[in-house]
């Protein structure tokens, strides 16, 4: 029986080399773009998230100005408008396909509510194709990021909370100088997870037309028949961004630990 | 009487929990005065914690008052003397109130050093030098000017409460808050613990202490308060708590304890 694997097959396919190079160029930057807005997206929704927004506190205050203890105006002050839009926002994204969700941005968002200029960058680079999938895998990540920065920053003990309020540090300095330097070093591995995780999902923007690494095997197989090749190629460049990228990061997190473990 | 110089007069304070089937504190009126040192003993659970936690709003009393510079820091906001209404700013109230606690809470991605000078640098303003500085007579007092530079995680118990201490004297705080601080240190650690606490009541700091220690209590302090099921039971000099306890509660606690 032969090999499913015909070495043949794959100078068959060098002709179109330029095309997986192109693909992979695209994955990068789609990568990094959804890398960036998933994080500042991160940020906004789990600083909303922890966030004591309550405009409505007065309606538990008595005439004197104390917190009262019980009753519909209590129920109501412990209202948070932020912590609501971004936990309906967060549990929405994650519990529905991202096919889907690239798919409503793609024809949904940017094909009928609003018109994107058509033009290429970087030579190859279709912006009208490219930014609706950075915007939704964007918006995706951001929902896992800032999951994944809420539990960080909450498993931080309390008792260190505690300590620096009672030292007459606001809300604000706990976070910069206490908290957020221990939840950082806590979640870095998480994160650089997600990195890699995108970098695979971004696949799924072939589905809108975006010209990455898969929509390169689909043209090679449309133009050569030839399957399971441009498939092993296409392994291989997903392989040789994803390792290094979490050994890199895995370096810079035993590098971080080093300070309190001496 | 009238010569005593009020600190901190707290009113009729609760601290209910769903809706008032559980009382933490159940209406405790008590005034701390400048120079007091202040034991609070009780069984657990008798909300001595609570009460102690109460006076810097770690926990949010449900009702009464806790005037602190004649401010009722229990209230969000309050009227000024032009009919104003003036946030109250816990922050700076806390910055007076120093406060250890049984489990230290030292920072432990600081060293000994950055744990210490933090809050005065950068709530207070003070300049890092004149921090350092200050810092490192602190650190001589307890006699741990060697581990300046060492974190949290290479110092015994005892030294972290010792740091958390000094730690909380770097604001310069009116009153000490301590939470069963030696509560959780082994039994050999707990001496250097108290030497420490008792050469501050010695310079006439005011404290407020929750503890187990009794031998402390006795020796050291100069108000006892009595506390179970959230009241405030009985209060006087240690010789009467500890010689003539009056209420059925305290001499039953005390027949376990001593």
């Amino acid at each position: 029986m032969d090999s499913f694997i015909q070495i043949e097959n794959f100078s068959k396919i060098s002709p179109y080399a330029s095309l997986f190079w192109q693909g992979m160029l695209v994955t990068v930057m789609l990568s990094l773009f959804t890398v960036a807005i998933g994080f500042i997206l991160a940020l906004i929704l789990s600083a909303m998230r922890m966030s004591r927004f309550y405009p409505l506190a007065f309606l538990g205050l008595d005439k004197e100005g104390h917190q009262r203890e019980k009753g519909i105006g209590v129920t109501i002050g412990k209202f948070n408008p932020l912590d609501f839009l971004a936990t309906a926002y967060v549990e929405i994204l994650r519990s529905t396909p991202v096919i889907v969700q690239v798919a409503i941005i793609y024809y949904g968002v940017f094909g009928a509510l609003i018109e994107l200029p058509s033009f290429t960058f970087m030579g190859f680079i279709k912006f009208e194709r490219f930014f609706p999938g950075v915007v939704a895998l964007g918006m995706n990540s951001g929902a896992y990021l800032c999951e994944i920065m809420r539990s960080g920053i909450q498993s931080i003990d309390g008792g260190q909370t505690e300590a620096a309020r009672s030292l007459g540090m606001s809300q604000f300095q706990n976070m910069k100088y206490i908290i957020l330097p221990q939840a950082i070093k806590n979640i870095l591995p998480a994160i650089a997870n997600e990195f890699v995780v995108i970098i695979k999902e971004s696949a799924i923007t072939y589905t809108i037309g975006v010209q990455d690494i898969m929509s390169a095997v689909n043209a090679v197989r449309g133009a050569t028949f030839i399957i399971i090749e441009p498939l092993l190629v296409a392994t291989a460049i997903y392989f040789c961004l994803c390792f290094p990228t979490s050994k890199v990061i895995a370096y810079f997190e035993r590098r971080m630990s080093r300070g309190d473990k001496r | 009487m009238e010569t005593r110089d009020k600190l901190i007069q707290v009113t009729d304070l609760e601290k209910h929990y769903n809706f008032g089937k559980i009382k933490a504190l159940d209406g405790v009126s008590i005034d701390i005065d400048k120079g007091d040192v202040m034991v609070v003993i009780g069984p657990s659970g008798s909300g001595k914690s609570t009460f102690l936690r109460s006076l810097n709003l770690l926990e949010e009393p449900t009702g009464g008052a806790i005037l602190f510079d004649d401010v009722d820091i229990t209230k969000k906001k309050y009227k000024d003397e032009n009919g104003k209404w003036v946030k109250v700013d816990i922050d700076l109230h806390r910055q007076k109130m120093g406060m250890v606690f049984q489990h230290f809470n030292l920072f432990p991605h600081k060293t000994i050093m950055q744990n210490m000078i933090l809050a005065p640098v950068k709530v207070k303003h003070v300049p890092e030098e004149e921090a350092k500085k200050k810092a490192l007579e602190l650190l001589d007092r307890v006699g741990l000017k060697d581990r300046a530079d060492a974190y949290p995680i290479q110092l015994s118990g005892g030294q972290k409460q010792r740091i958390a201490i000094v730690r909380a004297l770097m604001m310069e705080p009116e009153v000490m808050l301590f939470d069963e601080p030696t509560s959780a240190l082994d039994p050999e650690m707990v001496g250097e613990v108290l030497d420490v606490m008792k050469q501050l009541a010695k310079e006439g700091m005011t404290m407020v202490v929750v503890t187990h220690e009794m031998g402390f209590a006795r020796e050291v302090g100069n108000r006892v308060l009595f506390m179970a099921d959230g009241k405030l039971l009985e209060h006087g000099t240690p010789e009467e708590i500890f010689d003539h306890p009056k209420h059925p509660r305290l001499q039953e606690f005390l027949s376990k304890v001593l």
